[in-house]
């Protein structure tokens, strides 16, 4: 989501400046790659980069391409082939090993379903979404691009059955494909509204998880009862800085199941008062700073109070917070934290990746 | 003037219509040179020489990045055969080829001898096929490459390609193969026919002068090659020299259209062939030169006994043109040293004519063709002695 919003930025910016702009691609990904498909890139015509297809070894030749699509206005299709070493186009081998199909668009500025219009649609709901693309494997033949975008079953207007039939499958499953419709091979990319991290508490040790959490593109919501630290100025990072008590938490942000919180005023009252409301809601991930011993007790407490805690709302809960690396200071603890929200968010372990016995990527 | 019947599609082809139509634009408006990385005029010839690359090795199942373009056929058999020399010295100096070879590779390989080079000379069987026990009996520790041709550019007759490749891999010398003649027209696969290299021609299949291409194995084996032209690194260093985008463009057109209609194209012109054939041969003393059995569908190579082939010729110009053997080498008065290696009499070679039908040959041309032929025939047997 990062990268989208990025990109969408970057539109705006050329577009004021009058500037064309090409969107890149990654459709389909063969063997091994630094990127995935659905990873883009805006190229501006005078060759400013936005976002990326590679982990740098493409970007040189995609900018060229980005601009050859600009200049004939007309969709294209490359195919790199990392695993040929012979091939003089790339230049230095970065050691990657697999066949990548970027796809170029340029992009119509007077067409309000131009595919960044169609990203910054996607972005300004909060709200799974898949975006269908579609490109011919022969890179002669002609490619079709960007289609449209569903955020609800069936839920476009128009009278692509087949498309829609699949991309609803994939709004379900939440797992991007690629599949053949007709002659041609079509992207469904599963795009889930960027991570929204409410963060109740605003001491000193919020910074370093709000700066994190900046970098990652995140929605942040900073939350105190207390003016003097929920001030924006503490926290320039920040998306929003609410004055807001712990018993309110429920009004400073709409919570959904693409959000996470870090309760961490280090004061039990006013946890147990954020705890006890944010529990009442589909919150992916809840997390308590302090011992297991204080979760318990809390967890206790609310029970004598009649308030019911069940498997499910247990299993969001994680406290002690955070991944095991041996946090001490703010900074490291942040680190942990942010690592472990990325881990259940994508609904991995958090261990290290040559523990894993499996490919580090889905198939698409 | 009523142009002659056109029947001598061996020596070279018409550009087809449509192959002229996507070549034009890149001699005016896309003129880049593919190897300008900077502007849209590069990009665009380079986009342009990737698709007609990618179209040449759909022709004979290979990789794009396996097409070397060159000037034509005989700038590929040089390549070939002088860069494989060059390259594997260290293992040995001896190739091996056939007596009925273009002089492309046979002068080529002359021309190596002055270096070193000890080249054995396959004879025919006198169908025109090259023996493959002869050929695996000569093979020695020295022996680098055999090259031997498709089929043949007098005879139409095609060699046991896939019996010499698997004698080649048997004993891991490499083999190279001429397809100028049969590449196009009837089906040439790098894979199933285990070729690791092999020459092309564009305008022996419809397509433009001046352009070929040489297919150069990427793996198993990967053929090295010693480049014969040097300057620039163009085609992975194996052919530096600007690329002749036109040309190129025009060559994967004429691939991509050869490789759609091959197989009705095999059937009419076979058909129209025996026509001309059996009527020929009807006018008793003619005789078919080299196998039937094993032939190119458009071709056939007739002795006409009692007749001179250049009397003939000059008796046919006005109505039909054909040649007495390969363009190359009709400048000498020699008798076809293809036909003499079938072991034919220097007069019966003398009295031979190559029909080579093509695209645009059509039924009616064969009918004036055998009338005006039939016509000198007789004519020329009434004025000498044999009736």
């Amino acid at each position: 989501m990062k990268e989208l919003n990025d990109i969408i930025q970057a539109y705006e910016k050329a577009v004021l400046q009058n500037k064309q702009t090409a969107l890149a691609t990654v459709v389909k990904v063969e063997g091994s790659s630094y990127r995935r498909p659905g990873a883009r890139m805006l190229v501006t015509e005078d060759g400013v980069i936005t976002g990326a297809v590679s982990g740098g070894c493409l970007e040189g030749d995609a900018l060229k391409k980005a601009q050859f699509a600009m200049q004939q206005q007309q969709n294209k299709l490359e195919i790199y082939d990392t695993t040929d070493e012979g091939d003089s186009r790339l230049g230095v081998q970065l050691g990657c090993n697999g066949i990548v199909y970027i796809l170029f668009e340029p992009v119509k500025q007077d067409d309000p379903n131009n595919p960044v219009q169609l990203l910054r649609k996607i972005a300004q709901h909060r709200k799974d979404a898949v975006l269908i693309t579609g490109f011919n494997e022969n890179k002669y033949a002609p490619q079709p691009g960007t289609y449209f975008f569903i955020n609800e079953p069936e839920s476009s207007l128009n009278n692509e059955i087949e498309l829609n039939k699949e991309g609803t499958r994939v709004l379900e499953t939440g797992e991007t494909i690629i599949s053949k419709v007709e002659n041609n091979s079509v992207l469904f990319q599963f795009i889930p509204p960027a991570i929204q991290l409410l963060i109740m508490g605003a001491g000193n040790d919020a910074q370093p998880l709000t700066e994190m959490a900046s970098i990652l593109g995140w929605n942040i919501i900073v939350a105190d009862g207390r003016q003097a630290h929920a001030a924006i100025q503490r926290f320039p990072k920040a998306n929003k800085v609410s004055i807001t008590s712990p018993a309110d938490i429920l009004t400073a942000a709409e919570i959904d199941d693409q959000t996470a919180m870090v309760i961490m005023t280090h004061n039990y009252n006013y946890d147990i008062a954020a705890l006890q409301q944010i529990i009442k809601t589909n919150c992916r991930y809840i997390g308590l700073l302090g011992p297991k011993k204080k979760l318990h007790k809390m967890l206790n407490e609310l029970k004598e109070n009649d308030i019911a805690i069940n498997d499910d709302i247990e299993k969001r809960i994680y406290s002690p917070v955070g991944l095991d690396i041996g946090a001490e200071t703010p900074e490291e603890i942040a680190l942990s934290v942010i690592a472990e929200i990325k881990a259940v968010f994508s609904q991995r372990s958090g261990s290290p990746l040559k523990e894993r016995k499996t490919s580090i990527h889905h198939r698409v | 003037m009523k142009q002659p019947v056109y029947l001598d599609n061996n020596a070279t082809t018409p550009v087809d219509e449509r192959v002229l139509q996507e070549m034009l634009p890149y001699f005016t408006r896309n003129f880049g040179n593919a190897a300008s990385r900077t502007h849209v005029y590069g990009w665009i010839a380079e986009e342009a020489v990737d698709h007609a690359r990618e179209r040449v090795a759909t022709l004979i199942n290979a990789h794009p990045k396996e097409i070397v373009f060159t000037s034509g056929a005989t700038e590929s058999v040089n390549l070939a055969i002088k860069g494989v020399y060059e390259a594997y010295s260290s293992k040995g100096n001896r190739i091996i080829t056939c007596v009925t070879e273009h002089k492309a590779v046979l002068d080529t390989c002359r021309h190596l001898e002055k270096f070193g080079a000890e080249i054995t000379y396959l004879p025919v069987k006198e169908d025109g096929r090259i023996n493959a026990e002869i050929l695996e009996k000569s093979i020695q520790s020295s022996t680098i490459l055999i090259a031997v041709m498709y089929a043949n550019n007098e005879i139409g007759v095609i060699q046991p390609v896939q019996e010499i490749a698997a004698i080649a891999r048997k004993h891991n010398v490499l083999f190279f193969c001429d397809t100028a003649q049969a590449a196009g027209k009837i089906p040439v696969d790098v894979i199933n026919d285990d070729i690791p290299l092999l020459s092309l021609s564009a305008h022996k299949m419809y397509g433009p002068k001046g352009i070929g291409a040489l297919y150069v194995r990427r793996k198993d084996p990967r053929v090295k090659l010693i480049a014969q032209m040097d300057g620039g690194g163009h085609e992975n260093n194996m052919r530096s020299g600007t690329l002749n985008v036109p040309g190129i463009v025009g060559f994967g057109k004429a691939c991509e259209i050869c490789m759609s209609e091959m197989d009705s194209e095999a059937k009419r012109l076979s058909a129209l062939r025996d026509k001309l054939e059996t009527a020929l041969v009807a006018l008793n003393n003619v005789s078919i030169n080299g196998s039937t059995e094993h032939r190119l569908p458009h071709v056939t190579n007739l002795s006409f006994e009692g007749a001179t082939a250049n009397t003939l010729i000059s008796a046919l110009h006005k109505s039909v043109a054909v040649s007495s053997g390969s363009a190359c080498t009709s400048a000498l008065v020699e008798p076809s040293y293809v036909l003499k290696a079938l072991g034919l009499s220097d007069e019966r070679a003398n009295a031979s004519l190559r029909f080579g039908l093509g695209r645009f040959t059509s039924e009616e041309d064969i009918g004036m063709a055998i009338e005006a032929i039939t016509g000198s025939i007789k004519n020329l047997r009434s004025q000498s002695v044999i009736n």
